[in-house]
């Protein structure tokens, strides 16, 4: 009897399709169900941000910050300011490192939501766990319109403070927000994590090792889910963060569901430092008097962050000119996704999927 | 504690310690090395219980108009301590560095992205490609001299008032 013939056949996985989280291609080499090979093929979203900074003012760079990474746009600013007030060598009054704080850390619970729900829509638990991540993401973009007038690309940090003061009703609403916060993350969690076929589809899928995830420059939730206890806020501390009391979670296996289990958890430690930020909320300024045409001195900085994906870190160089000489994001998704093929080859089609979801990709960070 | 960061002297005492002669020069913020040595100096550098510098955060390119720089952050997890290395490039028809993508498996895609707008090859990349334009993008968008290649565009507006970078010195355009 003839074996039946079979020859590896190329599959495109995107670039327009729900599960890719944006305009973003992976080709897929498949072998009956399994993948022996995937190329990513990226660049639909390049707007070249990196050589538009350098015709624009410190201060005019901020928006940009915004459209990089558009699901945390706090982080990405505070992150871009960082830097500069390092180059330039600019102190944040006290009340202003506090808002950072608290802004930034709404941003990751905002930021996970949209990553966990999106992330349980890929393992195909269709829209109920998404709309409710949704329905908590919501609030939290209700607080930031309340604070600065947009909810997505909010460009409210600025070099040397923030934008605006807290207004008067932001300090109720925000308390109350946060007494609700855990127990919605409870609810997801118990929604999800003891579901058998939640489990079934990530538990083991998408494994990394921590020795590559430490190899492959790897860094946030990825990294932690390998079993690195690696948090920016707690190694290199920028705003205040030494003052409060966090843990990190970490995973053991390295697979997606850790992943999906340790950006829970950074969800109720991100409430907890806002609880604590809250409390001690200093009175003063909430930002410093910077020259509108900045020119900070010749010399380079590198100031990092840790944003809801990983290590984000701006790389400034200055000539002493108005804009900056070179202007480098660091996009934690960007070098995420270097694993890619090693977290897919020997798995079926639909966890390359499951793959992708528990990368956490934002195409307009990785295409910049 | 926070992390120790390491000034271009230390960085460059301890390449210096543990591969003689792989150093170029050393200033505040970086230690630059020799293009002949950098990788064995990189490799050294990784696996040393006192540097372990296991983790490269960010790589990427300059342009100094004569010269490129292509920057090295690398960390360490458990010593918590951060430091820059560069290595530098005077070619810039023919730009090659080798790549340390044997070294840090993760600048594999920032190498591409570093030739994708640099224009720089990293010899030894596994899968060097243009990852963010198009392959047959003219020029190479980074450079500070993309005005001149073909195809090149100004960036962003004219009018902004005192942006424009009169200092900058002329350059050759390419065919």
């Amino acid at each position: 009897m003839n074996a039946l013939k079979s020859e590896p056949f190329v599959l495109n996985i995107g670039p327009q399709h729900p599960s890719t989280h944006g305009v973003f291609r992976v080709k897929v080499t498949v072998d009956g169900e399994r993948i022996i090979d995937a190329e990513m093929v990226m660049g639909y979203l390049h707007r070249s941000m990196e050589k538009l900074a350098e015709e624009r003012t410190y201060t005019q760079n901020i928006p940009f910050t915004d459209r990089t990474d558009y699901l945390s746009s706090m982080s990405n600013n505070l992150g871009y300011c960082l830097a500069v007030e390092k180059l330039a060598t600019i102190e944040v009054p006290d009340r202003g490192s506090a808002i950072r704080v608290i802004m930034a850390e709404f941003q990751r619970i905002a930021s996970h939501c949209m990553a966990a729900g999106a992330f349980t829509n890929d393992t195909g638990a269709w829209q109920t766990p998404v709309m409710w991540a949704f329905r908590e993401r919501e609030k939290i973009l209700d607080l930031f319109e309340m604070t600065c007038g947009a909810r997505l690309t909010c460009n409210y940090m600025r070099i040397g403070g923030v934008a605006f003061d807290l207004p008067k009703e932001f300090e109720p609403h925000a308390r109350k927000l946060v007494d609700t916060l855990p127990g919605f993350v409870d609810e997801l969690e118990g929604l999800m994590s003891e579901n058998e076929i939640f489990l079934a589809r990530t538990r083991g899928v998408a494994v990394v090792p921590h020795e590559l995830a430490a190899n492959a420059s790897l860094a946030g939730p990825m990294l932690r889910g390998s079993g690195i206890a690696w948090d920016i806020r707690k190694a290199d501390p920028y705003c205040g963060y030494e003052k409060y009391d966090f843990d990190i979670p970490i995973g053991y296996q390295g697979d997606s569901f850790d992943r999906f289990i340790v950006r829970l958890e950074e969800m109720r430690q991100s409430v907890k430092i806002i609880k604590q930020a809250l409390d001690g909320l200093p009175s003063g300024p909430h930002s410093t008097q910077v020259p509108l045409a900045l020119r900070p001195p010749k010399g380079e900085a590198y100031a990092r962050v840790e944003g809801p994906r990983g290590e984000l870190g701006y790389y400034l160089v200055s000539d002493e000119g108005p804009s900056p000489y070179r202007f480098h994001i660091r996009p934690p998704s960007f070098i995420n996704l270097s694993v890619l093929k090693q977290m897919t080859v020997g798995h079926s089609v639909a966890d390359a999927i499951v793959a992708l979801g528990s990368v956490d990709i934002v195409v307009g960070e990785i295409d910049r | 504690m926070p992390t120790r960061w390491w000034t271009g002297q230390e960085m460059a005492e301890a390449a210096e310690r543990l591969v003689p002669g792989s150093v170029a020069k050393s200033t505040d913020a970086a230690c630059y090395l020799h293009v002949e040595k950098m990788l064995e100096a990189m490799e050294a550098l990784r696996v040393d219980p006192e540097t372990d510098f296991l983790h490269l955060t960010n790589t990427c390119g300059v342009d100094f108009w004569d010269h490129f720089e292509v920057v090295y952050h690398v960390q360490s997890f458990d010593k918590n301590q951060f430091g820059t290395l560069k290595v530098e490039c005077w070619e810039r028809d023919d730009a090659v560095l080798p790549s340390v993508t044997g070294v840090w498996y993760g600048a594999w895609m920032q190498e591409c992205e570093t030739y994708d707008l640099f224009g720089i090859k990293f010899e030894g990349h596994p899968n060097l490609h243009r990852i963010l334009l198009w392959e047959g993008f003219p020029g190479w968008p980074l450079r500070k001299d993309f005005l001149s290649m073909p195809g090149g565009l100004q960036p962003g507006l004219n009018e902004f008032a005192g942006t424009a970078r009169r200092d900058a010195p002329p350059v050759v355009v390419v065919e």
